[in-house]
């Protein structure tokens, strides 16, 4: 089976999709960019909770109903309170660690600027200085003189984003957000490269973040038989960590877990994913940690079940300001995935 | 006032802060900076030169009758340094310069090799962490964003690395950056030359810029540039601890409340003085930084140099000192710039 593989399209799409600021409940941005991308080729509807199902028509109906699933939400920073002195405090939505925010810039959603301040190291004391930052100590100064001042420009339940920018060379992309617009940009390729030949549902879901929120609903309204989950998952192959600690290497191909603490995976989805991998001749790993989850652990006990797998993309530095991966397994992760979504469409699953 | 409209105005300088700050200039490494710096200088005197890692530029006529003035800040900013590149094709880094440590996960930082290359300063993920741990000094590692054999080709030992975060504009006239400690200083003095509109030979001092390299390390730069120049009086203009939440309310100035005016054992107060009297007399809001000995800026290498000089420092108040996110008031640079400028005119210190 060979399957054509668009870069130039999946590069374009991660960069834009990437760009955009979209924290859990607040979408919006990347809901119309998706809609703007893909109104005209998918019979498209949005949840109340914000979620796109998108109906795409296929030359042939398909044996069994699949539901291609990524989250469009992002981790981010949400303001919690102004000060007097003008700075705001911040909490992280979804799972961002206080020492990813420390001493760098953000952009609060109204497109002004601001830093996440640290005191002077020179004023510590080594025991400070040892001591890892909690989100209860940080704030965003924005350079507002004070309370007031500050409240002209903000508000409480602000949402707050990473500004790092997007970067790609040899091979290797560094970026914000690529949990989940990895998955998105793989679906809108899918769609724009009339990739499948079957009918298909495409749920761009919301909240992932907070606890796999959006999937939940959608997956009640998409009613499948199958699901196929696309996220970018953690991969700790750096220095400081070895062996099985790596959870998943880049450069070794897309992930495909057969279980993490959301989900016990369908076994036979599993195994049909390592034989297509071979079959293709691209590479294929599993994580050799039982971490983390996915809207697989919503989508799984839908209704009355879901038989669901999950391809996910090794990312390094997951839920920072910049997150890396390696070109080829978002390559290959769209390849595997397409693969399995036509042997699961055809009905020969 | 003369030439007040052909003057630098506040938004010129903000761009002048920022085209500084941004330059790489890792404490060692300051070329780029320098050479920025001197052709800054250029336009206001055909003497400026790079000597030994500093930039060094002469106003007016030298003689046995005029005071020689010293107007100094540094050049360079901290960073890392590459020590070693592993088989991976990761690149191990120390410090350079005072850094906290606890802000390294994930920081954006470019590696200054062959050519300039990304990089992101690793981090586990949560689950690998250990509690509330701050990283090592033998734990930092580079993950470049480029691929082992472009590594091995363009990074070499002993290649600089700064943090990747460009000045942006906040409200009120305030610049949020990485480089900003102590580029918003060399700022003030170019706007301070400035301002003098192109009358040397007729102030009551004769005057050299120096912007010095290395002071992150031990103001090193300060200690050879100021043997050559062998100043009578010595103006350090440098930052300081501006108040922001978690800092010591008696420990640090405020933003946007002029500049912070050194008093110490070490400087000498009838030249801190002068700058107190004339700020008072003129209503140019200012600050006292008082400290109980040295003072931690090229003032200490100032005031020791050759048979010694008279010296001060003046400082610019910096929000979240060494981190990618130091915050200025551009105000306080352009009030500190007024009190150089009147002091080089006013020739009351002898």
């Amino acid at each position: 089976m060979s399957i054509k593989i668009n870069k130039e399209l999946l590069c374009e799409l991660l960069e834009k999709l990437c760009k955009i600021d979209g924290a859990s409940g607040q979408e919006d941005k990347v809901r119309k960019f998706i809609l703007d991308t893909i109104g005209d080729k998918c019979d498209c509807r949005v949840t109340p909770l914000g979620c796109v199902i998108a109906e795409y028509k296929g030359k042939k109906p398909a044996a069994k109903k699949l539901m291609i699933s990524a989250h469009m939400d992002e981790v981010g920073l949400i303001v919690t309170g102004i000060n007097a002195d003008g700075t705001l405090n911040i909490n992280c939505v979804g799972g961002v660690e206080a020492d990813a925010v420390i001493g760098r810039q953000v952009r609060l959603e109204s497109g002004i600027m601001g830093a996440v301040g640290s005191r002077a190291v020179h004023n510590m004391t080594e025991e400070q200085r040892k001591t890892a930052p909690k989100f209860d100590g940080l704030y965003i100064d924005i350079g507002a003189l004070d309370k007031a001042d500050a409240e002209k420009q903000v508000s409480l339940g602000d949402y707050a984003y990473f500004t790092c920018g997007y970067a790609q060379r040899d091979g290797i992309i560094r970026s914000k957000a690529i949990d989940d617009r990895a998955g998105c940009a793989i679906m809108l390729a899918m769609i724009l490269e009339n990739a499948l030949p079957y009918d298909c549902t495409f749920t761009f879901v919301t909240q992932e973040e907070i606890g796999l929120r959006g999937a939940r609903t959608a997956a009640f309204d998409a009613a499948p038989d199958f699901a196929l989950v696309l996220e970018a998952t953690t991969a700790a192959d750096i220095p400081l960590s070895e062996g099985d600690k790596r959870c998943c290497v880049l450069g070794e191909g897309p992930v495909v877990s057969y279980m993490d603490r959301s989900t016990l995976y369908d076994r036979e989805l599993y195994r049909l994913s390592v034989k297509l991998a071979e079959d293709m001749g691209i590479k294929r790993q599993t994580k050799t940690v039982i971490a983390g989850g996915n809207d697989s652990g919503a989508i799984h006990i839908s209704r009355g079940g879901v038989r669901t797998c999950a391809v996910s993309v090794p990312c390094r530095y997951l839920h920072t300001p910049c997150c890396v991966i390696n070109e080829e397994d978002y390559f290959d992760s769209y390849a595997l995935s397409l693969a399995m979504a036509v042997e699961i469409l055809s009905g020969r699953v | 006032m003369e030439n007040e409209e052909n003057q630098m105005n506040r938004k010129e300088l903000a761009e002048l802060i920022i085209r500084i700050a941004d330059s790489e200039g890792v404490s060692g490494n300051e070329t780029n900076t320098a050479l920025l710096c001197k052709s800054e200088l250029l336009r206001y005197t055909d003497k400026a030169e790079i000597k030994n890692g500093n930039v060094i530029a002469h106003f007016g006529e030298r003689s046995d009758k005029k005071p020689h003035v010293l107007l100094d800040a540094h050049l360079d900013r901290v960073g890392m340094i590459v020590t070693s590149i592993t088989e991976e094709g990761f690149v191990k880094a120390d410090c350079i310069g005072g850094l906290d440590r606890r802000i390294f996960p994930a920081q954006r930082v470019m590696i200054h090799g062959r050519e300039n290359i990304e990089g992101v300063i690793c981090t586990l993920p949560p689950h690998l962490k250990k509690d509330s741990s701050v990283m090592e000094k033998d734990q930092i590692f580079i993950d470049p964003i480029s691929d082992r054999e472009t590594v091995s080709e363009k990074i070499s030992l002993g290649d600089f690395i700064s943090f990747d975060s460009p000045c942006t504009e906040l409200l009120n006239g305030r610049i949020c950056g990485a480089g900003l400690d102590d580029r918003c200083g060399i700022a003030a003095i170019i706007k301070a030359v400035d301002s003098l509109g192109g009358e040397y030979d007729s102030l009551p001092y004769s005057f050299t810029v120096m912007f010095s390299s290395q002071e992150e390390l031990g103001e090193r730069g300060a200690c050879i540039g100021a043997f050559d120049i062998d100043p009578d009086i010595s103006i350090a203009v440098d930052v300081s601890f501006a108040l922001c939440g978690g800092e010591d309310p008696k420990k640090c100035g405020e933003l946007a409340k002029g500049c912070m005016i050194g008093i110490a054992p070490s400087l000498d107060r009838g030249l801190s003085q002068w700058f107190i009297n004339h700020a008072k007399a003129n209503d140019i809001p200012y600050q006292l930084e008082v400290m109980n000995g040295t003072t931690g800026t090229n003032a200490d290498r100032f005031s020791v140099n050759k048979r010694g000089s008279k010296a001060v420092t003046l400082s610019i108040p910096l929000r979240y000192m060494h981190t990618p996110a130091e915050v200025i008031d551009t105000a306080d640079c352009e009030l500190t710039a007024e009190l150089i400028a009147a002091f080089l005119k006013a020739g009351d210190v002898k």
